[in-house]
């Protein structure tokens, strides 16, 4: 198959990666099926559950939305990179403690975006906790567990 | 993080009910758990289905010349090449096939599967597959299906033992007792309602796969009833069961959905045809289209006395199945039956309640079981009642409930909990009778769910040289907590903390024998296999402790033994007999629940499922927007194994519910297609979405069958929560809507139209 | 078919030269929000996608000219947002450009993107509208200024030339007072495309704009003449009655998201509280300067 293959450097949770891409991989699919980060999921592919949510240069994104391509030169933080991060490992306890986690499956996006929402807002309300994770599409829990445990994890570093 | 970090400081004792986090956690927030999705397979090809853009189609001829000459295509296989000695599959009947051969009977069908070295490059062969067909008129609704001389969705000779292959019905089941006829009612409540199509919505899309090894097939599957699956492929390759192993990584949210067989037989079949490793993960799109709720229509005549008494309770309700029997039959019968009358003394019930099979999304088991399409309208008319009779809703259900061990289904087991006590904390959790702003509206409602009616679980307990323990047991842990449940209950029996003990689920090959995972059975049935194997184990270490020691050894407390006047743990008992020539202990339970062909279900219910949902609500009368201020569910659960648990359940339960009340249903057009497969255009509640305050309560009166007192919980939270929203929007609008979802428009149309 | 292609131009000439060597097969990629849905779903099968984040002249940036303002390419929602000038000018484009998607989508929609896809229910287009924004475009035949007015000619379709590209949007000044809002009605509160939504302004002559979207083909601007909806001293009937004037001017269908009849109705109910908004802002607007 001889398709184009795009030359990418990236940093994926602090370790630079170098790569050949087609130009249809997604972003998402780099991660899971070329890295073996499989804790970023796929769910819709469209941008709705937030399932598929990494931090890129400093804004939370849907991977599923964007070609591996594009990622070129970027700074990006998965969920397997999350605890290293300021509010990382207090959100995975806290999500534990709240009993925020039921099947899972939304959880790697969910404490993503959660770590996003609390690096530009340290001391959120529940409403705007709300708002911070209303990309983040969660069947099991009903989501005000969530919002318990990302106020548990709020507050200055 | 590990899980000894989640459980250290905590010990055995005192450790049933706790609220101990959930096990599995730990791997779930940093990422590492590996679904189904994220398991590698050497070798293997990926594929994609091909479907139609219409709900039926006559197949005319599959064209997969171009497809096959595509870049990294493989294989393709089409309906029309199969040969008539594969079978159909099916979990009551197998009417199913693994591609459409001469028809596609619904929307989103598949008429081939290509496979491919990249999911890419199947889903460009799976878009160059030509076919040429002729789209026919379907069925898809509940009218066309029972018209007189409605064409057959089914051909007869799929089911020529039944007395209605000749039409559109699955099946008509008659339940009741007293005589509704005769009956004197001072105030008869009629009407009509319908609960829409809708879909589990699990986050996790369906993903397999299937890999021929020498010896027989793995097949990997989220599925929630791995020995099921099991049969069903044992069944439709003729293998024997001991070589068809099905891997079940926990799923990622299931939720009925994931119960049945769906594409495992055709991967399976072309996997065995081609020789390779075959994967196929659906996208949400086609997810939407394997798997929805039955949705119903109602009609329905309740009598009262005056004084809010029931009299009677009559309904005609017609489910509307796929164009596959699935497990339609039980849960008609099941969700009909017993929500036909919820739970209220009625003493005369009649109950018609029939299957009808329609060209639509193969309809399965979702959360309730059949039970949330019968409850709303039962519940419903209690508070029509309430308001032409001008009593409390409250109050009339309080009127009508069953005491304690009082018999309120004749062929059943009587009352097995204070239900009032149900419905009393949801009252006043909700602030009942308490003044309320302008605009705003209260409802309450309650719900009745019977448990599992058969089933049979069998779980191994192995107690190690080092006094750790691992559990075996069958269950799909898919959220609800069934790994910390039994861990809890190992480390109660054994006197062991949490991070000594494993529960291994998901491979047949080494885990024994359950039914399956729902009908809210987990706790009680392997539950108490557990609990028993748990015991066996405890049983043996006392005679080993004897034998090792040479003393009269007794059980003093769990997990420890008196031997020779000194009190040994298991732990210590276990490295001193096996501190040279290495070994275990191992233990065995099972709990079964037989056919029982005297009673309409073929079986009496291990417990009910008694719940209440209370809410306050808000409507902007102009536009229909509703706001939810505050949700309280409660559940009588006999004893909460672990008390967060239980409400994370009910959490969930209750905005899965208030998903279907307010704007979860499939739109389908003319031509039977769904106009809204996917998430941007099939809402489900968002964090924004959901009622300011989230309140889940329990009743505990260990009055239960599972282990130390439990009933089974989890389904209830998703019950009553639509009954008790309309009532709400009655409240605070005067608009008593029947048809589901209460969505802005149709709150809208009540008010203005 | 033959095999995509992936360009990252650096420079607009480039980019351009491969828009015209690719024609309508070449799709142009921004923030990908829309762009990525419909690749993904076989609904968009480009030869070539165009990748303008490294072209030089595709700005980011925000660029002040006096009181009119110039939003490049490249500035996603939440850099829209997130502009304390752009906050407290354009209020109704900030609550538009906060209504798209989630935080995720936000941090990567642009506003270029959000009108260069020319749905009918883009969010910020009404605002943009009522405040009689204008678009450049640099192509193959140079470049061009175009009122946002008249630019969607269908939905997905605008008078972009295959070859053009959208390099910035600008809005001029309006001298005070003047008020803007927004507003839309959507199925369920959190994420959520609209069923309609519509931008109000109110500028100093008291000449009042509506911009209404996800009611017709395009979205449409339409002026009160009237002068009965500047006017708060008029009775509700009153104004109702202009109201149900602009209103008539739409053509709403039935579809998953809404029925005809009930957009119509929205329109009123959504359009007195976008007014009233409106009066509101340009009356505090007064009281500012
Ligand atoms: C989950 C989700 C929710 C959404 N919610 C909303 C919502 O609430 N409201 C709303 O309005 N939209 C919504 N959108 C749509 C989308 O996010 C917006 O339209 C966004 O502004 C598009 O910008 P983009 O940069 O991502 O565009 P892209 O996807 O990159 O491009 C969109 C289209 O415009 C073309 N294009 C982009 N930039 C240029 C340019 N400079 N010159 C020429 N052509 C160009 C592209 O070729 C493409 O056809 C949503 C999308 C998703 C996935
Ligand atoms: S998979 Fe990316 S948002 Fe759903
Ligand atoms: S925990 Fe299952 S989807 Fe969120």
């Amino acid at each position: 198959m001889a398709g184009q293959l795009i030359p990418i450097t990236l940093t994926v949770n602090g370790t630079t990666c170098r790569s050949e891409v087609p130009p249809h991989l997604t972003l998402l699919e780099f991660l899971r099926d070329t890295l073996n980060l499989t804790g970023s999921k796929r769910c819709c592919g469209e941008g709705e559950c937030g399932a598929c949510t990494a931090i890129m240069n400093g804004e939370a994104v849907n991977t599923c939305l964007i070609l591996a391509a594009e990622a070129d030169g970027s700074d990006l933080i998965t969920v397997e990179g999350l605890s290293a991060m300021p509010y990382g490992a207090r959100l995975q306890q806290t999500f534990l403690d709240q009993g925020a986690v039921q099947c899972g499956f939304c959880t790697p996006g969910m404490v993503v975006a959660a770590q996003y929402l609390l690096m530009n807002n340290p001391d959120p309300t529940p409403d705007e906790i709300r708002e911070g994770l209303s990309g983040n599409l969660c069947r099991c829990t009903g989501y005000a567990r969530i919002v318990e445990a990302v106020m548990g994890a709020a507050g200055d570093e | 993080m590990s899980n000894a970090d989640a459980h250290s400081g905590i010990t055995h004792s005192g450790i049933i009910g706790r609220p101990i986090n959930r096990v599995g956690g730990p791997e779930r927030v940093d990422g590492t758990y590996r679904y189904v999705g994220d398991i590698k397979i050497p070798n293997v090809l990926h594929t994609r289905l091909v479907h139609l853009d219409c709900g039926r189609a006559r197949i005319h001829s599959v064209d997969t010349s171009a497809a096959l000459q595509m870049p990294g295509v493989r294989a393709i296989l089409s309906g029309k090449e199969l040969p008539a000695s594969v079978k159909r599959f099916g979990p009551a009947n197998r009417d199913r096939p693994i591609l459409a051969i001469d028809e596609t009977t619904f929307h989103g069908e598949p008429v081939a599967i290509v496979a491919a070295d990249t999911v890419w490059a199947a889903a460009q062969g799976a878009a160059a597959v030509v076919v040429d067909y002729q789209e026919l008129p379907g069925i898809y609704t509940v009218e066309d299906a029972l018209a007189p001389g409605a064409a057959l969705v089914q051909d007869p000779a799929l089911r020529p033992n039944s007395a209605y292959k000749e039409t559109n019905i699955l099946n008509e089941w008659k339940f009741g007792w007293g005589a509704v006829d005769s009956a004197e009612a001072d105030l008869v409540v009629e009407n009509d309602y319908t609960f829409p199509m809708m879909t589990q919505f699990a986050i996790e899309p369906f993903t397999y796969a299937v890999e021929p090894t020498s010896d027989g097939i793995t097949v990997y599957s989220a599925i929630q009833h791995p020995n099921y699956l099991q049969r069903v492929i044992a069944e439709f390759l003729d293998m024997p069961l001991s070589r068809v192993r099905v891997i079940a990584p926990d799923p990622g949210g299931a939720f009925g959905g994931k119960q049945h067989a769906k594409f495992e037989p055709l991967l399976a079949y072309l996997a065995l045809r081609i020789g390779r490793p075959l994967r196929l993960e659906l996208t949400l799109e086609e997810s939407f289209q394997a798997a929805r709720r039955t949705s119903a229509q109602a009609h329905i005549r309740t009598g009262f006395q005056r004084n809010g008494t029931l009299v009677f309770q009559d309904v005609e309700i017609n489910y509307l199945i796929g164009a596959y029997e699935d497990i339609a039959g039980r849960l008609v019968a099941k969700g009909s039956y017993a929500g036909g009358g919820g739970p209220y003394r009625i003493p005369n019930v009649r109950i018609l309640a029939r299957g009808v099979f329609s060209n639509t999304v193969p309809s399965t088991a979702m959360r309730g079981f059949g039970l949330p399409q019968m409850n709303w309208p039962v519940e419903c008319q209690i508070d029509e009642a309430a308001r032409e009779l001008g009593i409390d809703p409250v109050e009339l259900r309080m009127k009508n409930l069953p005491e304690y061990g009082e018999v309120f289904m004749p062929q059943d087991p009587p009352a097995d909990g204070r239900w009032a006590e149900t419905l009393r904390k949801g009252a006043d959790a909700i602030g009942w009778g308490k003044p309320l702003p302008p605009g705003r509206g209260r409802g309450i409602s309650m719900g009745l769910k019977l448990g599992p009616t058969t089933g049979a679980s069998y779980a191994i307990v192995r107690l190690h040289g080092d006094g750790s323990a691992t559990v075996l047991a069958g269950t799909s842990d898919m959220g609800q907590g069934a790994r910390t449940v039994y861990t809890q209950i190992a480390a109660h029996e054994l006197g062991l903390s949490p991070q000594r003990i494993m529960v291994v689920m998901g491979d047949t090959q080494g885990v024994p024998f359950d039914l399956q995972t729902s009908a809210s059975r987990s706790a009680v049935f392997m539950g108490n296999a557990v609990l028993r194997a748990c015991r066996d184990v405890a049983r043996q270490v006392q005679e080993l402790a004897a034998e090792h020691y040479k003393a009269d050894a007794v059980i003093v407390e769990p997990g420890t033994v008196e031997v020779g006047g000194q009190r040994k743990t298991f732990d210590q008992v276990m490295t001193d007999r096996f501190s040279k020539v290495k070994g275990e202990v191992i233990g065995s339970g099972s709990a079964r629940a037989e056919y029982d062909e005297t009673h309409p279900l073929n079986g009496r219910p291990a417990f009910y499922e008694v719940t209440c949902t209370a809410v306050e609500i808000e409507v902007d009368k102009e536009t229909g927007v509703m706001v939810f201020h505050k949700l309280v569910t409660v559940a009588d659960v006999g004893r909460a194994l672990n008390s967060q648990h239980v409400a994370m359940q009910d959490d969930g339960g209750a905005i899965q519910g208030l998903g279907h009340t307010v704007m979860e249903q499939y739109f389908m057009d003319d031509r039977g297609r769904v106009r809204n497969l996917g998430a941007l255009d099939y809402r489900i509640p968002t964090t924004m979405d959901t009622p300011r305050e989230l309140i889940s309560l329990h009743v505990e009166n260990g009055d239960g069958p599972g282990p130390y007192g439990a009933k089974g919980a989890a389904e209830g939270g998703i019950l009553a929560v639509s009954p008790a929203v309309a009532a709400a929007v009655c409240a605070a609008t005067g608009a008593m809507i029947r048809e589901l979802p209460l969505t802005p428009q149709r709150i809208w149309e009540a008010l203005h139209t | 078919m033959s095999a995509l292609h992936y360009a990252r131009p650096e420079s607009l000439a480039d980019a351009i030269a491969i828009l015209e060597q690719y024609g309508p097969g070449a799709r142009v990629l921004n923030g990908g929000t829309d762009l990525m849905v419909r690749f993904q779903k076989m609904q968009v099968t480009p030869e070539a996608i165009v990748d303008i984040k490294r072209v030089r002249d595709m700005s980011d940036a925000i660029v002040w000219d006096g009181d009119s303002v110039t939003i490049g390419a490249r500035v996603v929602m939440t850099r829209l947002i997130r502009d304390e000038r752009i906050r407290r000018r354009y209020p109704a484009l900030v609550d538009a450009a906060s209504t798209v998607g989630s935080i995720q989508i936000r941090n990567r929609a642009t506003l270029a993107g959000n009108i260069c896809n020319a749905s009918p229910a883009a969010d910020t287009v009404p605002p943009l509208l009522v405040h009689g924004a204008t678009v450049q475009l640099v192509g193959s035949s140079g470049s061009r200024e175009t009122p946002l007015d008249g630019f969607f000619l269908a939905p997905g379709k605008t008078a972009r030339a295959p070859d053009e590209l959208l390099v910035s949007i600008t809005i001029p000044p309006h001298r005070s007072p003047y008020g803007a809002a927004f507003g839309r009605l959507t199925r369920r509160h959190g994420v959520d495309l609209a069923s309609i939504n519509m931008a109000c302004a109110i500028d100093a002559e008291r000449a009042v704009t509506f911009a209404f979207g996800a009611v017709g083909p395009t979205p449409i601007t339409v002026k009160d003449t009237s002068g009965a909806l500047a006017d708060h001293t008029v009775s509700d009937a009153q104004r109702d009655a202009a109201l149900q004037a602009l209103i008539a001017r739409t053509s709403p269908i039935s579809d998953v998201r809404a029925s005809a009849a009930y957009r119509s109705a929205m329109l009123l109910v959504i359009g007195r509280r976008v007014l009233a908004q409106a009066q509101q802002r340009r009356a505090d607007f007064d009281a500012r300067e």
